[in-house]
């Protein structure tokens, strides 16, 4: 048996999609201990500077749940019930440990449920706060202080502030490169589409950092290299959402005729486009992404004097987007029980709708099962903005 | 019908006076601006209210405002307000009942809705809200609400208690999670300071929470009481015996409610009247916000003979000496420390129980302390606050604890139509054939 | 057959297929079960439509097709979802009308146009509160029969509140109340309040202009569609034929591709398949 590694570019993407965590799996052979993470919460630069590899945990839309519904109400996030059920369906079992940020009730709430349903070796619930000011900014050092503190004492290794630094420096190259496939997609027709991206930025998320950095290197190498798509007469979509993890969607958007051109995803630009500073306390650096930079609707933005700023603030890098990725509509899409993102629809609707991009909001389960409605909606939205 | 009767004979008369705070508190929302005083929107339980009082600052409460809606069976309008600007029918039903009831006062011009229960509430000169652990829309809701209320300033506290994890010492990390409150509370008074245009006085702040932990303390003594047999008084009732302690603390009508619940309770043992005669079952109300268009249910399960002389809803108190508290001079480190400790005493007796949660240890505790039979949960459709994970305390609960029975009834808090009373009753009905069972099983 | 070109529309409904085909007029409206032993045979419907208008199948210059079944026609050339059709098959027939609401086997949809185009629509969730499935369901357990509904709930004295939308909690409902003797009439006006209350606030996200007209199957029940009327204030549109609005603005749409692409200098061929068996599910 060869390694899965043999293989280059779109197609290793292709690969590590269809078999979410086979690299872990390798990994843990080797003698690598995994740890598993929810959310773009988690920083990932600790994990890494601890030597672990750490893996993104994603759902499984086209399954039903069916273990996962045994402990899990059904009030609860169904993307959190649907990588919970993977989880104890076995889906992830080469994990050693996992890391659940607080970003939300779903999470918050399940932590116990988690924990005690999976009873794995290692476990750390990480208390992410909602605001960003100034106390909050020394509080999350603080909580990230007891995280390495849980880290070091499980591996019995020091995590030390150099490795740290080394740590932030591969991610933010990490970064840098996914930008730059994103890039490709400024183009018109886009030199990826929203289906193959997906599938890069799945595959992304299950490698360690430098093999990750290698992957999306070779798929923009791959993709600057072949010939361009013919159609570019089509519409260019941007989807905006959590963690939307599965090829169902830019394949509904991309199947009615349009191209998938930019996201604004808890997977993707979410991630991608926030840096780490490289502060002296690798720490600052580190607390200032995730609760300053990290735009996602479970942090409070109110630094602004008028609701107008804080807008700007919370909802102008869409905008950006849009302009930069030439956006000719955006579809919301929203999963039914969100509160932190379901509260900010009307907002984030009309805000983008006021820059005169039209929004087709979608609230949906995770699952493909309820797609054929969202598939007439996303066409009906194209025939209209047509 | 008979069952109903039967149930009002012995209802509190304390809590008779219960519609007068709750009308109170609107009032007094609608009379601040000429009485020159700063309306709020808060939220319960946010650590602000000793803020707020000290202050002067009338609180709005939304939660009240929404359950005062459910409760008349009203709120449908609002939530389809609420729901034509695309607040989804998933989310947290407080909210967008209330939001639904503000946008439809814009549209007004600033003229009351129709229909506005008890003459509504006042419009907000503040939004208060609080990024702590209790739910997502108490961050959330202040910034919908902005949308509609733009020139309406928002401050979001963050109030942060340490996570349960039974293999990192969370006394550890008190000292810094405090710390962390206690500078948030100070921003929070800054921003009070700001929107008000007055100094806090901090003398009265402490003694406001002087106030608070006395009525704590006698809040919790007072349902002490109820673990007499049979129980003078029952879940029902405390669902409105609630809202002094919940609403109106910091206040000395507040205290002076529960010195008069108290002797009423104290006289109710003395003649040995109880909720149901005769009383069958004991039961303990171990999570959820009651589904407040049908809290009649209550009578239900009393008219079967079962009580509840405990729940764990709304009685987010524990006598302060059990708390530990260390000593300090800002009122506000107190007020952390207090919200702090609330939490994280429970992991100590949690610690004890291996396998359990503090709140599988809080349940457990509240059973053997109430000498309950049973074990009643209500999981509300459209919150994930105290809703999610329900199942979860059940489960622990039978693993670490015994195999008791255990219902989880379903409903919401606002919205009526997730909710079916036919359905519900059955279930009850099921549920004290198993109580009976269960009771029949230990006999043998 | 001169100059005269013809164009079909079908619409392929989760209860119903419409099949209209048009020239410079209708030609011919057909409707016929879709029900699930039906749900293939597009083309029997299709087959029936051609020969009421005396026409072949090559006789059709270009086919649309639309509906929930919209994808699995293999004879048509192009699909177009009902949201677009029914735009422009409505406002071809009642131009006057600004918002559109329609309320189908399994979906409401709410559609707002001007000057015959879509500028905002909504559609129910996957609930099927608020559609003709509430109703049907209704129907059953009152044993009173699908089409009887609107008339009979004229005769009632009051609507009873039905305050589940859930459709099973709703059955419960009526259940329980017709076992306190209530009457069916009430039973039936109170169901059609619910309706018509999903529905409107569902249509109410968009900003709801006048004139409003009803289609689909709830606007041939008079008691719901009074209950509407209620509901959004104003009285409301009814196209004489209220189900076909979709298949017309299919086939209006398919006549537009065909002479625009005439002008573009070109001739849209016909789609290669013939008049076959849709093939759903494969």
């Amino acid at each position: 048996m060869t390694g899965s590694q043999n293989s280059k570019g779109l197609e290793k993407a292709d690969r590590y999609y269809k078999q979410y965590g086979e690299r872990a799996k390798e990994l843990k052979k080797e003698g690598r201990k995994i740890i598993g993470y929810m959310s773009a919460l988690t920083p990932v630069e600790i994990l890494t500077a601890a030597g672990v590899a750490p893996i993104r945990l994603k759902g499984f839309m086209d399954e039903a749940v069916t273990k996962g519904d045994a402990y899990m109400e059904s009030i609860i996030c169904p993307f959190v019930r649907s990588a919970f059920d993977a989880a104890v369906k076995g889906r992830f079992g080469f994990m050693d440990g996992m890391v659940l940020p607080h970003q939300c009730d779903s999470i918050d709430r399940t932590n116990e449920v988690w924990s005690s349903n999976l009873n794995l070796p290692y476990w750390h619930f990480l208390n992410v706060p909602h605001v960003t000011g100034g106390p909050s900014i020394e509080f999350m050092k603080e909580i990230l202080r007891v995280f390495i503190g849980t880290l070091e004492k499980f591996l019995g290794t020091k995590i030390t502030d150099t490795a740290i630094a080394q740590a932030i420096k591969a991610h933010n190259e990490n970064r840098r490169l996914m930008r730059e496939l994103y890039i490709l997609r400024k183009q018109n027709p886009p030199l990826i589409s929203g289906v193959e991206m997906m599938k890069v930025l799945v595959a992304a998320m299950s490698l360690p950092v430098d093999e990750s950095s290698a992957l999306i290197k070779s798929v923009t190498e791959e993709v600057k290299k072949r010939p361009a798509p013919a159609d570019g007469n089509r519409k260019r979509i941007m989807i905006i959402g959590d963690q939307i993890d599965h090829i169902a969607i830019p394949e509904a958007i991309e199947n009615a005729g349009a191209w998938l051109v930019v996201d604004d995803l808890s997977i993707g630009v979410k991630v991608y486009w926030p840096e780490v500073d490289e502060t002296t306390d690798p720490l600052q650096g580190i607390a200032e992404r995730y609760l300053r930079k990290l735009k996602i609707p479970t942090t409070f933005v109110g630094e602004g004097d008028t609701y107008e700023e804080n807008l700007e603030a919370r909802f102008g890098h869409l905008k950006q987007r849009i302009a930069e990725f030439k956006v000719d509509g955006a579809i919301l899409f929203i999963y039914k029980y969100c509160d932190p993102y379901g509260f900010e629809v009307p907002a984030v609707k009309s805000y983008i709708e006021s820059g005169g991009t039209p929004v087709l909001y979608l609230e949906d389960e995770y699952s493909t099962s309820t797609l054929a409605r969202v598939k007439t909606r996303i066409e009906a939205f194209l025939e209209m903005i047509a | 019908m008979a069952e109903e009767k039967k149930r009002r004979a012995v209802a509190t008369k304390t809590a008779a006076g219960i519609p007068k705070f709750v009308r109170g508190n609107l009032s007094a929302t609608l009379r601040a601006k000429e009485e020159g005083k700063k309306v709020a929107k808060a939220f319960i339980h946010d650590g602000h209210d000793e803020i707020m009082r000290a202050m002067d600052i009338v609180p709005a409460w939304g939660e009240s405002f929404s359950g005062v809606c459910a409760a008349k069976r009203d709120a449908e309008k609002f939530l389809q307000k609420a729901e034509s600007d695309n607040f989804s029918r998933s989310l947290c039903t407080y909210a967008t009942c209330h939001i639904g009831f503000e946008m439809a006062r814009e549209e007004q011009g600033g003229a009351m809705p129709e229909g506005a229960p008890w003459g509504g509430m006042g419009r907000p000169d503040m939004i208060l809200g609080n990024g702590q652990l209790l739910c997502d829309p108490r961050f959330k809701w202040p910034q919908a609400l902005q949308h509609y209320l733009r020139d309406v300033p928002v401050f979001v506290t963050n109030m942060y208690y340490p996570p349960w994890d039974p293999n990192v010492d969370h006394h550890e990390q008190e000292k810094f999670y405090v710390k962390y409150c206690t500078e948030e509370l100070h921003e929070t008074v800054k921003f009070c300071e700001k929107v008000t245009g007055k100094k806090m006085d901090w003398d009265r702040l402490a003694a406001v929470v002087d106030l608070s932990d006395k009525t704590w303390d006698l809040f919790v003594d007072t349902y002490d009481l109820r673990k007499a047999i049979p129980t003078p008084m029952d879940t029902g009732d405390a669902m409105n015996t609630m809202v002094p302690i919940t609403f109106n603390i910091g206040t000395q009508e507040a205290y002076d409610f529960y010195v008069e619940l108290n002797n009423e309770l104290k006289e109710k043992i003395a003649q040995g009247i109880g909720v149901a005669d005769p009383e069958k079952y004991r039961l303990i109300w171990a999570a959820g916000l009651p589904s407040w268009f049908a809290l009649n249910d209550f009578q239900y399960f009393n008219g079967k003979g079962a009580v509840f002389p405990v729940e764990v809803t709304y009685r987010d108190h524990e006598k302060i000496e059990r708390l530990d508290l260390p000593k300090t001079n800002d009122p506000l480190e107190r007020i952390a420390w207090r919200w702090v400790r609330y939490w994280t005493h429970w992991y100590d007796a949690a610690r004890k129980i291996p396998g359990s949660t503090p709140k599988v240890a809080r349940i457990i505790e509240y059973f053997e302390d109430y000498k309950c039979d049973g074990v009643v949960f209500h999981s509300a459709f459209s919150c994930r606050s105290w809703h999610a994970g329900i199942i979860h305390q059940a489960e622990v609960l039978r693993k670490v604890y015994k195999d008791i029975p255990i219902l989880i009834m379903e409903g919401d808090i606002v919205d009526i139509s997730s909710y079916n009373e036919a359905d519900t009753h059955n279930r009850i009905d099921a549920f004290i054939e198993t109580l009976e069972a269960y009771r029949n099983k230990q006999k043998n | 057959m001169g100059d005269i070109r013809y164009y079909a529309g079908v619409d392929i409904g989760s209860t119903m297929t419409k099949v209209v085909i048009v020239s410079d007029r209708i030609e011919t409206a057909l409707i016929g079960p879709t029900g699930p032993e039906h749900r293939k045979l597009a083309n029997k419907v299709m087959e029936e439509a051609l020969k009421q208008a005396r026409l072949r199948f090559e006789d059709l210059s270009y086919i649309v097709a639309t509906g929930y079944g919209r994808i699995n026609v293999p004879f048509a050339d192009r699909q177009i979802t009902e949201i677009t059709c029914h735009a422009k098959g409505l406002y071809s027939l009642l131009p006057t009308v600004k918002t559109i609401i329609d309320i189908g086997g399994q979906d409401s949809k709410g559609i707002r146009i001007k000057d015959g185009k879509v500028i905002n629509f909504v559609m129910n969730d996957k609930c099927a509160a608020g559609t003709g499935r509430f109703l049907e369901v209704i129907a059953d357990s009152l044993g009173v029969p699908l089409n009887d509904l609107g008339k009979l709930s004229l005769e009632a004295s009051r609507a009873t509140p039905i305050s589940s939308t859930c459709t099973v909690f709703a059955e419960h409902e009526v259940t329980n109340q017709l076992a306190n003797g209530e009457s069916v009439a009430n039973l039936v006006a109170g169901v059609h309040e619910s309706i018509a209350t999903r529905v409107y606030s569902l249509v109410r996200k968009l900003q709801i202009e006048k004139d409003i007209a009803v289609t689909g199957g709830g606007a041939k029940n008079i008691g719901l569609v009074k209950a509407l009327e209620g509901k959004f204030g104003s009285p409301v549109l009814i196209p004489p034929e209220p189900l076909i609005t979709g298949a017309l603005g299919a086939a209006l749409l398919g006549k537009e591709k065909w002479e625009k692409a005439r002008l573009d200098g070109y001739t849209p061929t016909r789609s290669k398949e013939g008049l076959q068996e849709a093939k759903l599910f494969t």
